[in-house]
């Protein structure tokens, strides 16, 4: 990656949206519980519903609200009694704030710095994409004008906000998303930052900083999806991109990196279009060049309501095929957007046609229905009517983009490993956003505000508190960092080698998530059996390893795992006996040692042994 | 609005609410809208409407406000252009006022009924697709408090619009009492002829999750469509999106506070199932439009009718209350198959004293039940008979709502003697001679 020259050299700019969830007994607006993995199933229901584009602040319809309403999905809303409740799926209106998040919000604001507001006034933020039954999000702002200190600079840190929690989308069909209502209304705490950071690298390590100061709270959620970031991200030329969701902390640099050298090569496509004149062509009905055709991604969708059409890019031969970030070409880019109205997807003439099954006479009348020539290429879309009608219109929308440079689009994480995102709809204009007028305002007293000075969390205490007990800077730095904190915090109390339980979570569970075992689904109270196995002797060190890995492949008793696989400790007077044993076999000291390791290498502690050997 | 001291100050340096305005102390600057204050909340703060849409409150003692530019004033709501196709048969839409016309201003927060026919094609174009619709707004009132005057405009409305050329008549108003006003037209219009759709939505059509959209667009459906001769409810069938239901006006009721599928039909099935696409399926017996017989208003009502419920230990001097104050009809709202208190331990909380007096002075008493499901019978127990031989009515399967409105407009039409004899007889579906088990919590 380049330094920061080479960003500030670009234009480059970023800002970071950390949402965090809150581990508060109850949801932010009802009574139901937010530790669902906990809570207890009731009956189950499933609901549909359909949202429209409501004209926001300024009278009009948003970009982005208009973009979903033409697709004009249903949502599917599973919901689970014991976990949702009618407030949830839009049949009650909200109860009132919930007090213990309110006290975390301020106590993150003071710990960041921050001028907390005098009155709360929960709002409503429109939501475009169904992930709330109630078409919008409702969200507050509690405080303003702050800062963190991160390796010496400072970063800004204009606002915090408190807001619900979305819906978990369980299957995104053309026209239909599937929601899980449990996770909507957790309390979120967002922390935004101004749009400066100067790097890639930055970007990680503020998001690093801040989130380490919500999880010393400890009043925070852990655990997979409970942390995630949104990030702005636009270079001199290009767009305002927002990448949202990223859940993994450790790649988000890549990430912002991958979206910098898209916007690039998006524009040096555009330069190249702009030198060559090319323009996009109109759309037209190819359906009868088709028939009987054995295209499998056309033939699968002749039918009685199947259409294919196709439009001409004059100028783009070669283009859409040209990579823009990783596996994602131009081609997959405009392809995206054709999808979002239901179809499976385009064919382009920068692919191998033929491959597809295109014969030689229907890529010959394509090109003469569309007037394709030298230098130009031609997008195809088949399926039901209805859909291509929109999908063509959204492809065409694309194509003609690239002529102008880069689309500002919100953006979603592809989970392939490669950190690059895909187009979820365009970036929405103006915030949707009005009172929330079925609660009361909340009015912050001075006595809060002294009870949210005591809760600040304080990562420099923090620090030195670690240190303290690891006696190693670097450790202890590493240590507060990570997202197994708590659960170290958890384990030390009662440890006397709280460097064992450091080095355990920092580096082995590192090295095996390396080497492919899934540590992070091993819980706090397995690991909290296993030390204590430890502490009382009842395995070696070696041995802690071999239960990780049985751990990360099944959820089971420490104590079975010991059993099993026949990792007891061997130790006293049963010890003893096996160097005497050994003693007859062989001698000297190094011998026997290696005797006895040689069979017992889990279950003999080094140093035990090398004591009776003194 | 705000507090006076604020209001005052806010005055002298020329300050209303809407104004770009700076807020400065101790270090800091927020610039923003000024914002209405809702009445809640400290009377000390001042809400501003910052860039980024929030709106936060700021304690208004030691801050400097100073006005940065004039309220740009409110928001225009987008209209769509009207476009009557002339093909499509011609219905009323009579807007009353409720949650289903409210429409929030984004900058202010302020609510505003939406009452232009192009506002709302705007918002719901599939109505401009059903049929042609003349809009009338006689008033606009939350239904709470709404009364027999209202019912009265609206039944005449009704028959005014019916005459001049629609072919159905919807009416869109809020939903708390408006199982009370279905009634009111269900006896108030006579020969009648045509489908009359009341509708409302338990959402405000600011959100994009509203229920008002589908019951507003099935509601043009039925009256454009059906050939249903009746007063009936049309919502939300479930709490999903899919289909309303057409409910008989005397026999429906809300039954939930704020679910979008409150209204459900009591001791009956509802009329009609209707989709969205139009599809309307027809459920149980109902009268039909036939001939060209015209549909005339019967209104007047007597408002002297009360409506009680009994309950252990309720005291029945509330009986004396209405009878000095000159009542001529007290429905009860009985407990089980409709008794009162009759020989409770302290004597004197009988009921059997005072309604015999009412009665005895002419008023008439109807008994309903608060099962709300089934019928009150006289016979079963000697306490009901006691109760029934004072001379009280008893109201078969009728809701004890239904019975409050039908008393009133039969005192108001006709003699005590004449309303006494008509109440437990059935003028517009609000008592059915036989229940069907399919009948409850439908």
């Amino acid at each position: 990656m380049h330094d920061e020259e080479y960003y500030k050299s670009i234009g480059f700019m970023c800002g970071l949206e950390l949402h965090q969830r809150l581990a508060t007994a109850h949801k932010l607006f009802c009574d139901c519980p937010t530790n669902i993995i906990a809570a207890k199933d009731g009956s189950r229901n499933s609901l549909s519903r359909q949202q429209r584009a409501i004209a926001g602040e300024l009278g009009t319809i948003d970009v982005s609200a208009g973009f979903e309403a033409e697709r004009g999905r249903t949502f599917i809303y599973n919901v689970v009694g014991g976990k949702s409740c009618l407030v949830e799926i839009d049949e009650e209106p909200p109860h009132e704030i919930n007090k213990e998040a309110m006290r975390t919000a301020l106590a993150f604001a003071k710990a960041l710095k921050m001028k907390t507001v005098d009155e709360i006034q929960p709002m409503r933020k429109g939501v475009v994409d169904g992930s709330d039954p109630s078409a919008f999000q409702r969200s507050a702002m509690i405080a303003f004008d702050g800062h963190i200190d991160v390796n010496g600079n400072r970063v800004e840190i204009p606002s915090i906000f408190l807001e619900e929690e979305s819906c978990r989308a369980e299957a995104i069909h053309s026209h239909e998303v599937v929601y899980n209502v449990e996770m909507l209304g957790v309390p979120l705490v967002e922390i935004d930052t101004w749009p400066y950071i100067r790097s890639p690298k930055e970007a990680k390590e503020i998001a690093l900083q801040i989130g380490t100061m919500m999880r010393i709270s400890g009043r925070v959620q852990r655990g997979i999806g409970s942390v995630r970031q949104d990030v702005n991200v636009s270079i001199k030329g290009g767009s305002r991109i927002e990448m949202k969701g990223l859940q993994e902390i450790d790649y988000v640099d890549m990430y912002i990196d991958n979206e910098v050298k898209r916007q690039q090569e998006l524009l040096k496509i555009r330069d190249e279009l702009l030198k060559r004149g090319a323009s996009v062509g109109a759309a037209a009905d190819l359906t009868s060049i088709f028939r009987g055709t054995k295209v499998k991604l056309i033939s699968g969708h002749e039918g009685k309501d199947g259409v294919v059409y196709g439009f001409k890019l004059s100028g783009f031969a070669g283009l859409l095929g040209r990579e823009v970030s990783p596996k994602r070409r131009l081609g997959t880019e405009i392809s995206d957007y054709a999808k979002s109205a239901g179809v499976g997807g385009l064919l382009h003439s920068d692919e191998d046609l033929k491959g597809y099954g295109f014969s030689g006479k229907e890529t010959d009348e394509v090109e003469k229905k569309l007037g394709v020539g030298r230098g130009d290429s031609f997008i195809v879309i088949a399926g039901s009517a209805g859909n291509v009608a929109n999908a063509i219109k959204f492809a065409m929308e694309r194509a003609k983009y690239a002529l102008i440079g880069v689309p500002p689009e919100t953006r979603g994480v592809i989970g392939d490993n490669t950190y690059t995102t895909r187009f979820l709809r365009p970036l929405p204009g103006g915030s949707r956003m009005y009172p929330e007028t079925d609660v009361k305002t909340f009015v912050i007293t001075k006595q809060m505000l002294a009870d949210a000075d005591s809760l600040a969390p304080d990562i420099d205490a923090e620090e030195r508190r670690l240190m303290a007990q690891l006696k190693d800077r670097n450790l202890a730095r590493r240590m507060m960092l990570s997202t197994r904190l708590q659960t170290y915090k958890g384990l030390a109390e009662s440890s006397a080698e709280p460097a064992f339980i450091a080095n355990v979570l920092l580096q082995k569970m590192t090295e095996l998530r390396r080497a492919g075992f899934d540590v992070d689904a091993i819980g706090d109270e397995r690991l909290e059996e296993l030390f204590s196995a430890y502490e009382k002797k009842k395995i070696t060190k070696q041995a802690v390893e071999e239960v990780l890995k049985a751990l990360s492949k099944r959820d089971q008793k420490v104590g079975e795992i010991i059993g099993q696989n026949k990792l007891q400790r061997i130790t006293g007077s049963a010890l003893k006996r096996l160097v005497e044993d050994a003693k007859k076999k062989v001698q000297g000291r190094e011998q026997v040692i290696k005797e006895v390791m040689s069979k017992h290498r889990l279950n003999v502690d080094g140093a035990e042994l090398n004591g009776i050997l003194k | 609005m705000y507090a006076d001291t604020i209001e005052k100050e806010l005055r002298k340096q020329g300050i209303k609410t809407g104004d770009r305005i700076k807020v400065e102390y101790s270090g800091v600057t927020i610039e923003g809208e000024l914002m209405p204050k809702t009445g809640v909340g400290s009377p000390d703060t001042i809400i501003v409407k910052l860039k980024s849409g929030y709106n936060i409150g700021i304690n208004f003692v030691g801050t400097r406000v100073t006005k940065i530019a004039e309220s740009e004033g409110p928001i225009k709501f987008p209209a769509a252009k009207l476009k009557q196709d002339q093909d499509l048969p011609k219905i009323s839409l009579i807007i009353t006022g409720g949650t289903i016309v409210n429409k929030i201003d984004y900058r202010t927060g302020g609510v505003y009924p939406l009452i232009k026919p192009e506002e709302l094609f705007h918002d719901v174009p599939e109505l401009s697709k059903i049929a042609r619709i003349a809009m009338k707004n006689p008033f606009s009132m939350a239904s709470e408090d709404l009364s027999y005057s209202e019912w009265k405009t609206l039944a005449e409305e009704v028959v005014r619009e019916l005459g001049s050329g629609s072919r159905g008549v919807v009416i869109a108003m809020g939903t708390d009492t408006m199982h009370y006003t279905a009634s009111a037209l269900s006896f108030m219009l006579q020969n009648l002829n045509a489908p009359v759709v009341i509708t409302g939505a338990q959402r405000s059509g600011d959100r994009g999750s509203s229920d008002a959209f589908m019951n507003l667009i099935c509601s043009a459906h039925i009256a454009a469509k059906s050939d249903i001769a009746e007063v009936g409810i049309c919502m939300h069938k479930s709490s999903s999106d899919n289909e309303c239901q057409f409910l008989r006006g005397t026999k429906a009721r809300k039954m939930h506070s704020t679910r979008r599928d409150a209204f459900r039909p009591i001791n009956d099935t509802p009329i009609a199932y209707v989709n969205k696409e139009g599809g309307i399926k027809y459920n149980g017996q109902y009268k039909k439009i036939s001939g060209n017989s015209k549909t005339t208003a019967k209104t007047k009502f007597e408002g002297m009718v009360a409506l009680i419920k009994t309950y252990p230990g309720s005291d029945p001097a509330v009986i004396d209350f209405y009878l000095k104050r000159g009542y001529k009809g007290i429905i009860i709202e009985g407990t089980g198959m409709g008794h009162t208190p009759v020989t409770p331990s302290k004597k004197e909380m009988s009921w059997i004293g005072p309604i015999g007096e009412a009665i005895k002075k002419g008023v008439v008493v109807g008994m309903t039940t608060q099962t709300l499901y089934g019928r009150v019978n006289s016979n079963v127990y000697t306490n009901l008979r006691k109760i029934s031989e004072l001379g009280v009515v008893y109201c078969e399967d009728m809701l004890p709502e239904t019975a409050y409105v039908k008393l009133g407009w039969l005192l108001g039409n006709y003699d005590a003697n004449e309303a006494k004899e008509r109440l437990n007889k059935n003028i517009a579906g609000e008592i059915s001679s036989r229940t069907e088990l399919g009948e409850f919590l439908v």
